[in-house]
This record gives structure tokens, sequence and C-alpha cells, in this order.
């Protein structure tokens, strides 16, 4: 096992246990707050989800928030559909619309919702990448390109009203139905509903990571024609990610949808894509932990002062976001790796100075 | 029959031809050296036999396959391996990640997801031993010295196990002692390895080299054994004139 491994399942533990055991115990068990920390555990899957492309590949994907999106109104389309029973969705008919559209039929099972909120999401992400990717487009133009389609999607979403509710989203959701359990999302069980989601997405995160995949992303990410000169077919490489992060961008949308218990096209919104980016950035994007983390801590920091603050919490989020760019480029988890090495490097000298040097010299490779 | 067969090739920047009909073949096993004054287009050459350039005209043949218009990806799949003129090792990665990117047989997306990233490690001991880093294994490649990163570049080229190395300069800013070693490693690989060394050191090349070929103006100028070309004429005017 490699020392990075070992690091990220100890930091994979640790997270854990203050998710299943510190969290609803520091909550003293309140439905309303569990409810919200449930919130943040849903776009911490997000921001992971783009720490494994931005951080992982070197893809910054601005559009993250339309595939967040394509989840999260999958999921609302089932539930509408079922909160509805045989008439046609109230939207609907405002809209003039009298036949339930096709797009609409199949959301009737759970199944087809489940899988469509991952893989339509995947599809569209993945065609998007490879026509990127196939014409080598990198840097900077990936992340216009992105987010010129985030807006571009929205546009599409808000205008077909009678398909998609408009401007208003789909609200009025039954809650939803799994086998044997009918799923009350102010409950402790749907909490860890949400914790083992998370939990689920971070280690598929790390096992990415830590894969000869992960590994082969992280030269693309340096140089990207050295690495089609091992015979690596980078733009293939690329779209993968593109469409693993984009399935984990819809289910973190899917269970945004049962925390909140509507769909509203602000979850298309360039804010929020670049809301994704920041908690990232500050959690560290090197890292799909880190960046989890990040979510949450600044998800957690915005329900505690948009409270006090409300007009000047987007201007605090963004001169956060200019301060951790500017004096902390690896966000936290780079902070916390620079602080563990002066540290050990200053223990390291105290014991030099005892001991033989040697010995210092091994310690520091070992880092 | 040769085992890579480059015919009439040519490539124009602009209005510069750089690559000019040149034509010669390279047989199983060769050490080939490409010799010739700077700006003469060897490394354009590597570059069109690679794929890092795409040619105006001509044929690269490998292995009874034309490849000139293949990707350059699809070459390195084939069996072509490349070296630059400038050290491009992955600077964030360890020496053990560097060799395990570089060992590439099976470039699949399905096999990558499918190992962990430091599968294959004990797989690298010979190669690092060879190469001297055995006890660097773990170290980031941006941490070695520049003698180290050339050996690791070598050690990678080992990894890869290409049929065909194209080598540019391998041993620019090298000591004595560290070229000879790198002429030991070369003869070892050209018992399985064809390899097309372009070289200014004339003692390596002395030691290396199957056979020389000298390219002057993008065209091919001379071609025969060390005694031969060093006797030759028209390299003689061509490396004065210069
Ligand atoms: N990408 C390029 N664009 C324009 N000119 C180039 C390019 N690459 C090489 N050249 C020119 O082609 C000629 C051959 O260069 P090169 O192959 O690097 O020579 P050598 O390696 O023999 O010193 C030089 O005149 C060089 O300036
Ligand atoms: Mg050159």
């Amino acid at each position: 096992m490699t020392t990075r491994l070992f690091y990220d399942l100890a930091g994979l533990a640790l997270f854990a246990v203050v998710i299943v055991l510190g969290v609803p115990a520091l909550m003293g068990f309140d439905a309303f707050e569990l409810n919200t920390f449930a919130r943040y555990l849903a776009l911490a899957i997000v921001a992971l989800a783009l720490a494994l492309s931005w951080g992982g590949a070197g893809l910054l994907n601005l559009g993250q928030a339309a595939t967040f999106g394509m989840g999260s109104y999958a999921m609302a389309m089932h539930l509408k559909l079922k909160a509805s029973g045989d008439a046609l969705p109230d939207f609907m008919g405002w809209n003039n619309v009298s036949e339930l559209p096709l797009i609409w039929v199949p959301f009737h099972s759970l199944a087809f919702t489940l899988i469509a909120g991952l893989l339509v999401p995947a599809f569209i992400g993945g065609l998007i990448a490879i026509f990127m990717f196939r014409a080598r487009i990198a840097g900077v133009f990936v992340a216009i390109i992105t987010l010129a389609f985030l807006v571009a999607f929205q546009l599409v979403v808000i205008e077909q009203q009678g398909i998609t509710g408009g401007q208003n989203g789909l609200t009025g959701l039954a809650p939803l139905e799994l086998p044997g359990w009918s799923v009350d999302t102010y409950s402790l069980s749907f909490y860890y509903l949400a914790a083992g989601c998370l939990m689920l997405a971070i280690t598929l995160g790390l096992y990415i990571t830590h894969s000869k995949f992960g590994l082969i992303l992280r030269a693309i990410r340096e140089d990207a024609d050295r690495t089609r000169f091992f015979g690596y077919n980078v733009a293939n490489y690329q779209t993968a990610i593109f469409c693993i992060s984009a399935a984990l961008a819809g289910w973190a949308g899917m269970l945004y949808t049962l925390v909140l218990e509507f769909a509203s096209p602000t979850y298309m919104s360039v804010s929020f894509s670049l809301a994704i980016v920041i908690w990232c950035a500050v959690g560290g994007r090197d890292s799909v932990l880190a960046a989890a983390v990040g979510a949450i801590l600044v998800n957690l920091l915005e329900g505690k002062l948009s409270d006090i603050y409300v007009e000047g919490w987007n201007l605090m989020l963004g001169v956060t976001f200019v301060l951790v760019v500017m004096f902390m480029p690896r966000g936290l988890h780079g902070l916390l790796g620079d602080l563990t090495n002066l540290f050990r490097r200053g223990a390291g000298k105290r014991r030099g100075n005892r001991s033989a040097p040697t010995q210092t010299a091994k310690t520091g490779q070992e880092l | 029959m040769s085992h890579l067969q480059v015919t009439d090739l040519r490539v124009d920047f602009g209005g510069l031809r750089a690559v000019d009909g040149l034509t010669f073949g390279v047989k199983k096993g060769e050490i080939l050296c490409l010799l010739g004054p700077n700006g003469a287009g060897k490394s354009t050459t590597l570059d069109l036999i690679c794929g890092k350039t795409q040619p105006t005209g001509g044929s690269v043949r490998f292995e009874d396959v034309e490849i000139s218009r293949m990707f350059e990806f699809e070459r390195a799949r084939r069996g072509v391996g490349r070296k630059f003129q400038v050290p491009s090792v992955y600077k964030e990665l360890t020496v053990a990640e560097n060799l395990a990117v570089a060992q590439s047989r099976k470039p699949g997306i399905w096999h990558a997801l499918t190992r962990l990233s430091h599968s294959g490690r004990d797989r690298f001991e010979p190669i690092l031993e060879k190469v001297g880093l055995e006890k660097r294994a773990d170290v980031v490649a941006g941490n070695l010295s520049h003698g180290e990163t050339q050996w690791l570049e070598i050690a990678m080229l080992i990894a890869q196990d290409s049929r065909l190395i194209l080598m540019d300069e391998p041993t620019a800013g090298m000591t004595i002692q560290e070229t000879a070693r790198t002429a030991e490693i070369f003869r070892t690989l050209s018992k399985s390895h064809t390899l097309i060394v372009v070289e200014h050191d004339m003692s390596f090349v002395r030691t290396v080299a199957d056979r020389i070929i000298v390219m002057n103006r993008g065209a091919l100028l001379a071609e025969g054994s060390i005694t031969e070309i060093e006797a030759n004429e028209d390299v003689k005017t061509a490396y004065l004139g210069h």
C-alpha cells in the first residue's frame, strides 16, 4: 500500500465517523437540522464529481450544474407523476398541454428514473466531451465551452414550460416510495441514506484516483502530448472521466431533489456552477474527499452566515474564493499537506541534531 | 527486409522544406545513428516517424504497415517509442508512477480502470537497477537531478518496450561515465529492439552504431559504416561549411 493510499483511507475513515456518528449527535438528532445537513451531503457529491475532472484530469467543467440539474429533474419528474396520480401534472394544464409528453412516460418507473438520472447526464456529458477532446481542445477553452453549454441548456429548460415547468420548476412532489420504505426526508434514516450515498461516491472517487486510470489522467493533466506517445488515446480517457463525473453529478441532483422536495432551473444556473468550483477550490481539488469536505464547510458557513448577512454573503463568498486562489491554490487539503511537511521537517531537524543526519534524509524522503 | 522503411519523405513548414525526399531503411535489431549539422532535419525526421508531425508527402512503413497517416497514439501502440530532445518526464509523478505510465502494453481504459496505479511495481525493479534509480522509486520526478531525470527517461523507454525506439540526443549533458553506461544499455537493448539515435558525440556513435546516415538540409548526404562516413568528403564539407 502506498503512503498516499494510506492517508486517503485514514481520511475516509475519520470522515465517516464524523458524518455517521458526530454530526447526528451534534445536531441532537433534530430532524430539521439533519435535513439541512443532508442537503450539504448531496452538494458534497457534486463537488467531488468536479474534483475528479478538474483536479484529477485538469479539465475545468463549468457545466457541472447542467448534469446536476438533469439528475434533479429526473427524480422530480418521477415524484411529480406520483403526486399527480392518474391526472396530468398540474402545470401542464396551465400550459395547455393536454397529453403527457412522451419523454415523461417512462418516469413512472422508479428503476428507469434512477438509471436515467445517472445515464442521461453521463451520455450528454460524454457527447460534449467527445467533440471537445477529439478536437484536442484543452485548458480554458474547456471551461468556456462547458459554460456556454450550461447557459444554453438552462435557457431551453426555462423555455420548454409545458414539459419542464419553466421558471417555476417542478413543485408539489410526492415523497419517494422505496420498496418497504416511504422516505420521510425529515428523519434520521433519510440522513443516513444521504450519508451512505456520499460515502459510496467518495469510495468510488478514491478508487478512480488510485487506479491506473486515475494515474493516466494525472499524466494527461501534466503533459497530454507525451501521454499520447505512450499509446494512450487521450480523448477517450478525458471523455470517460467526463462521463463518470456527470453521472455522479446526476446522482447528487437526484438526492438534492429529494431533500428540497422540488426541482428548479436555478440548479442549472451559472452561479450554482461557480459555487461548485468554489467548494472544490476551498477543500482542495486534488482530492475527492477534500472537495466533499470543502462543499460541506462552505455550505455550513453559508447556512450560519447568510441569515445574518443576507446581502453580503455572495460578496464574502467571492472574496473567499479570490483569497483561496491567491494564497491557498491547493485548498485546505494542500494547506494541511504543507503544514504536515513543515512540522515533520521541523521534527526531523530537531531529531537530526541528536542522531545521525542520514536518518533525517530518510524521513524526508518517505513523506 | 527493413523493420522500418522511409521512402521519399517530405515536409514543408511554410516555405521551408525541412525534410526533402528522404529515403532510408533500418533492419530489425539494428542501431542506426542519424548525424548531420544543426537544422539538418534530424529531429523533424523522428517527428515524422512517430507522428508528432504530419508529412507533406512520402511513406513511412513499419513492420510492413503504412503508418504515416496514423495518429501518434496508434503508432505508439504498434511499437514506435520516442525520446524527445528536451527531457520530458512527468514532474508531478513519482519515479515508479512515471514507469507505470510508460508501461503501456495495454493502453485501454478498461484495463486501466481495473488496475491499481502501483500494480506491476516489482517488474520495475530490474529496470530501475539498470539505470541506478532503485532507491529513488518513490521520489517525485520533479525533485530528481538533471542526470537522474535522463536516466528515468531511458528507464521509461525500457518499460515501454517499443520494438522501434527513436532517440533524440540521449547523451546530451551526460558525463563520460554516464555516456559509457548509456552506450552499454543501448547495446543490450538492440538485442530485442531496433534503434534510431540522433547523436553528436562521435565516440558514443563509434561504440553503438551498426550503421550511420548523415543528413544535410533535409536530404540524405551519406550512408555507411563509421569509417566510410569519416572518410567521406561531402560530410566533411557539410560540417565545415556550417
Ligand atoms: N514546427 C516547426 N515549424 C517551423 N520550422 C520548423 C519546425 N520544426 C523544425 N523546423 C525547422 O526545420 C529545420 C530542421 O529542424 P530540426 O529537425 O530540429 O533539425 P536538427 O534536429 O537536425 O537540428 C530547421 O530549420 C528548423 O528551424
Ligand atoms: Mg534536433
